[in-house]
């Protein structure tokens, strides 16, 4: 077994960070600013994210010369999930701040750094994922997208799928084939930061089952991008791609999806708590505090400079179908709460409608369950 | 930030090896000294499983001083080697008592053992114990895993090794999750009993937490590595049942000495009651107490 998760404890700057993000979301609470609710993927407020800029907690790992704060992995780890377990509206900034950021600082050059990561880390600009297309959902390696060289840059023709929040956000990270695929079909891809502003791409709008525009369907037909846009070299895409996937699958939102909803049961408990729910209270602490000390193993391993793909991958099949999982535990307890609350039929009808997506984006559980497989030496 | 990033435990397999033979040592030695007891099966049985309670408690006491804790990383590699070794049980001997029930469950548990020695009375005896059942349970997870990852390769059906087939990688997948799930609490709990001892307010919680995770686990792996094996696991000639029947006693233990399933799952639930919050309870259990050093 090649499976690696050393107990690292939070240092005493991420606990100090804690109280600090507790107190800022009471006050937030306390003034009405949002209310509890949606999904962490699609509650959007960049006024929220602004603010959370202004209190250098975007981009917070980063070096300051790039608007960053040069804090830990372990302490963006503690700010997520107390924004996560809030159920504060991080959609926003959330993929710029997770995964574009760092791919930028990873990959991208000197000029796309200074220009792009200090916006990120003020809330100025949001960035959409460009990965899935119509038909390349967990075959990604097949995209048929296309940029091809032309004077001062590239053109881009295809069409990418999925793209969340496309309509609202400023820039995507579009992975595309600039070349042959090669035997492993993993060569000849390229990324490239795409202006969603820019007049000559058409962004379509898709409705989510929840009734929310979220998704949308970007059409790219001869779409001009200048060669300063091209992250990193052309042709290493896919390892550019697959870095992005530590920082994506082994976080807090992998694993405290539903918590809004045990936090409304528990607060349903009453005077003389359910022997069955104080039950279900316990196993859902008991499994959490499991995957939240991986999690932070893979925070402390990514702050090594370590690129724990397999660990994070684990984390988010593990994490999200003990999401799924909990919603039906809770949904047992109805007639244990004393009574059930407006919140929590709230939570019980929005987690329960957004819960397929939490096994499906960012890899779905056939995908990541193959990539254990793999590392156990299988495939 | 970086370099004072440091793991509060790492493994070290020559350690681990080294310890594995002193505990063999040690087993030796107290084998010597109960060479009066009369030689029938009932008490070859109590003996071995006193063996069990014994040992596990000379580390416990020989730890719990303060001085001692770092100790721990050494007796948390002698019980996990031990338990990989996983040596054969005599069944012959156990059958022939005619006690059915005694042969399925190996031998009576460690839990009533302890009791017989009174030592309930020591709570934190009883928390090294129930840690030192965590180390087992976390290497008899690996080990059962590891035969039916070797066994999957060999294997083949339909003209290719059963480790091909996408049903049982993902059935093996989901047993390492487990079992990842596992070592990662339990090595939370020995972090905590080496860092602040016996005595630490969040033992008791952690170790609850471990009695739920790892039972599940016990679940998954159990059926996972007889399901990939088919009717070889289910022999006497085949090791898969030592390690099998080990993690179903363990289990016994583990949760017995922490009172119950149920009440390992209430207590954790009554503080996030206490606490007004899941969220709130799940990090202050984390959170390391005043008294690390």
């Amino acid at each position: 077994m090649n499976l690696h998760f050393p107990v690292f404890e939070l240092p005493a700057e991420a606990q100090a960070l804690r109280r600090e993000v507790r107190a800022f979301i009471a006050a937030e609470n306390r003034a009405g600013l949002w209310q509890r609710g949606g999904d962490f993927a699609t509650h959007y407020d960049p006024a929220f994210s602004r603010r959370l800029g202004a209190r250098g907690w975007l981009g917070m790992t980063w070096p300051r010369r790039y608007g960053g704060q040069e804090r830990s992995m372990l302490e963006r780890l503690v700010l997520s999930e107390e924004l996560i377990a809030a159920n504060a509206p991080i959609a926003a900034h959330w993929i710029a701040d997770r995964q574009s950021g760092p791919l930028l600082l990873r990959y991208g050059s000197e000029a796309q750094r200074r220009e792009f990561l200090p916006r990120i880390a003020r809330g100025e600009i949001f960035f959409s994922i460009g990965m899935s297309e119509p038909d390349s959902g967990s075959d990604l390696a097949s995209v048929r997208t296309r940029a091809v060289q032309v004077d001062g840059g590239w053109r881009i023709d295809g069409r990418k799928l999925w793209t969340s929040f496309a309509h609202l956000n400023h820039y995507a990270i579009v992975l595309a084939r600039t070349g042959a695929a090669g035997e492993s079909r993993h060569e000849g891809l390229s990324q490239f930061i795409v202006d969603l502003k820019a007049g000559d791409l058409e962004v379509r709008p898709i409705v989510n089952m929840a009734g929310q525009r979220e998704f949308n369907e970007v059409v790219f037909t001869g779409s001009f991008v200048p060669d300063a846009r091209l992250v990193g070299e052309p042709g290493n895409g896919w390892r550019q791609v697959t870095s992005e996937l530590a920082y994506e699958r082994s976080g807090p939102e992998r694993y405290l999806s539903f918590i809004r909803l045990a936090e409304a049961a528990l607060q349903c408990a009453g005077a003389n708590p359910s022997p069955r729910l104080r039950e279900a209270l316990g196993r859902t602490s008991a499994k959490l505090i499991a995957l939240r000390s991986m999690s932070i193993a893979v925070a402390a391993l990514l702050q090594q400079g370590a690129m724990p793909n397999l660990e994070a991958s684990l984390i988010k099949d593990l994490g999200t179908a003990f999401e799924r999982e909990q919603i039906g535990v809770y949904r047992a307890l109805r007639s244990e709460l004393a009574p059930a609350s407006a919140e929590y039929l709230s939570a019980l009808a929005e987690t329960t409608i957004y819960a397929p997506s939490w096994t499906l984006r960012g890899g779905t559980r056939e995908i990541l369950r193959g990539i254990v497989a793999r590392g156990l030496g299988m495939r | 930030m970086t370099a004072t990033l440091q793991p509060v435990l790492s493994a070290d397999a020559m350690v681990r090896d080294a310890a594995g033979r002193a505990f063999d040592d040690l087993a030796a030695d107290w084998f010597r000294s109960e060479a009066t007891f009369p030689d029938d099966a009932a008490r070859v049985r109590k003996r071995q499983a006193l063996l069990n309670a014994v040992a596990a408690l000379g580390f416990a006491d020989a730890l719990a001083s303060p001085d001692a804790r770092e100790a721990w990383v050494d007796a948390a590699s002698i019980l996990r080697a031990q338990a990989r070794s996983a040596a054969p049980i005599d069944m012959a001997l156990l059958l022939a008592t005619g006690d059915r029930l005694a042969s399925i469950a190996g031998d009576p548990s460690l839990y009533e053992c302890a009791a017989d020695a009174g030592l309930p009375g020591n709570a934190q005896a009883v928390l090294a114990l129930a840690l030192g059942r965590c180390l087992q349970i976390c290497a008899a997870l690996e080990a059962a895993l590891d035969l039916s990852l070797q066994y999957v390769q060999d294997r083949r059906q339909f003209g290719r090794p059963l480790a091909r087939f996408q049903a049982i990688q993902h059935s093996l997948a989901i047993a390492a999750e487990e079992l990842a799930a596992s070592t990662a609490l339990t090595d939370l709990a020995l972090a905590c009993m080496v860092r602040e001892g016996c005595a630490s307010a969040r033992l008791p919680g952690l170790l609850d937490a471990a009695a739920l995770v790892l039972g599940h686990a016990i679940d998954v792996v159990y059926d996972a590595s007889h399901q990939a094996h088919g009717a070889i696991g289910f022999t006497r000639e085949y090791p898969l049942h030592r390690h099998s029947l080990n993690l179903l006693r363990w289990r016994d233990d583990l949760q017995r000495l922490r009172g119950g399933e149920l009440r390992c799952a209430e207590r954790l639930g009554d503080a996030a009651l206490q606490a007004q919050g899941v969220w709130s309870a799940v990090t202050a259990l984390m959170q390391p107490g005043d008294r690390h050093d």
